[in-house]
């Protein structure tokens, strides 16, 4: 599978050749969700890393993405993930698929923009990519073989608050989710994020390094608990300055370094990401 | 059935993209806004730029509209005021497949509004 996910970036890689025009969004978030949902007609490919330094001399893991998203509609945006997971000394494998909507309720832009998010997930406990984080307890770290015999499903749904103030974008993501594989209550996790673009102005050339082209911010996310286990006890915490380079109209680079906050926490997340986004309906 | 399906799903997308929106108008205070950039010409190229890299895909190369989106060199757009065409690429239209651009600082949506007045 790991392979099947080295072709596929280089499938993406091979898409900068496609000749067509479709702004990139500059998300600089890589947890934390804002209002800004996809165009209608456009497609984006994006392959995306979560490296994860654990404590108390855990195995390292790598654990790459692949996410499909589409705009439906001005209000709705769809996105597929495909997993994986490979290890310094506990071996490598796929860890699931995730299928999530994206709602926005609201015609225009307001003080506070909700968008309601539902997902489906099929994945194994040997999933690391870490997109965001509920319940509490930190990673288990058998061998990856052992850990994908256990299958699990499940529901996610977040309301997403995202605010659009003096330059800013201000998001907060309320996550609630329900393992239907086994019992688990309903798990519950946060995410929050602030970013800007680094200049106000746009320049009047094209330029790949001004400051026009990056988005720069902050997002922290974790656990808190579920109906069963409400305690701060094995909760992870995370903090993470994130960054948005738009290195072309239709391609965009970031990259974060997250710190763990707590114990159960891993020490480092260090995410990379490209994203590619066209349009697949054309124009007179 | 699942292409008739698509079929209808794509049309009323699409058709939906072009319509006109009457009720699409901004509020008094936002349309009575000024272009704080109106006298610095030298941002306007940077508009042309922002044009061609976030609207050119659905209004055109040319401003002039596509079956996406509509002419925005109609004299229906251009006689709005700075503070309408300001509002409208602010807040977009999901109705209508109109993106927000309120990611965009401010600054940079006035050059596409000082763009748009080039037209």
């Amino acid at each position: 599978m790991i392979r099947r996910l080295l072709i596929l970036s280089a499938a993406a890689l091979v898409l900068q050749l496609i000749p067509s025009r479709a702004a990139a969004q500059e998300h600089a978030y890589f947890v934390t969700y804002d209002h800004y949902l996809e165009e209608p007609g456009n497609l984006e490919i994006g392959l995306s890393s979560t490296s994860g330094l654990p404590r108390n001399g855990e195995s390292p893991y790598h654990a790459p993405w692949l996410e499909i998203e589409y705009g439906v509609s001005g209000w709705w945006t769809t996105e597929m993930y495909l997993e994986g997971v490979t290890t310094h000394r506990d071996g490598s494998g796929f860890t699931g698929v995730r299928w999530e909507n994206r709602f926005r309720p609201l015609k225009s832009e307001h003080a506070i923009n909700p968008v309601l998010y539902f997902e489906y997930e099929r994945t194994n406990e040997a999933s690391r990519i870490q997109k965001e984080i509920v319940g509490s307890g930190s990673l288990d770290f058998q061998p990856i073989s052992w850990l994908r015999s256990e299958t699990m499903h499940e529901l996610e749904a977040k309301l997403i608050l995202s605010s659009a103030v003096r330059g800013f974008n201000l998001s907060e993501n309320f996550i609630a989710e329900k393992n239907l594989s086994e019992d688990e209550g309903v798990e519950f996790g946060y995410s929050l994020g602030i970013s800007r673009p680094l200049a106000a102005l746009a320049s009047g050339t094209p330029c790949r390094f001004c400051a026009e082209n990056f988005v720069a911010g902050v997002e922290a996310f974790g656990g808190l608990g579920s109906t069963l286990e409400f305690g701060r006890a094995g909760q992870r915490h995370y903090i993470a300055p994130v960054l948005a380079w738009r290195i072309a109209d239709r391609a965009t680079i970031k990259a974060s370094v997250a710190a763990g906050l707590t114990p159960a926490s891993d020490r480092l997340l260090v995410r990379i990401g490209y994203i590619y986004e066209f349009s697949t309906r054309g124009r007179k | 059935m699942n292409a008739t399906l698509s079929l209808v799903l794509s049309t009323a997308i699409l058709g939906g993209a072009i319509a006109h929106d009457a009720s699409w108008q901004a509020p008094a205070d936002a349309a009575a806004r000024v272009n704080p950039l109106a006298s610095r010409v030298e941002v306007a190229a940077g508009g042309k730029k922002l044009f061609g890299q976030r609207c050119s895909e659905c209004h055109g190369a040319d401003a002039r509209g596509t079956d996406k989106a509509p002419d925005l060199t109609s004299s229906e757009v251009q006689a709005q005021s700075d503070g309408e065409l300001f509002w409208k690429i602010s807040s977009g239209n999901t109705r209508r497949g109109m993106p927000a651009f309120s990611n965009l600082p401010e600054p940079q949506r006035w050059q596409l509004v000082m763009y748009l007045r080039s037209r």
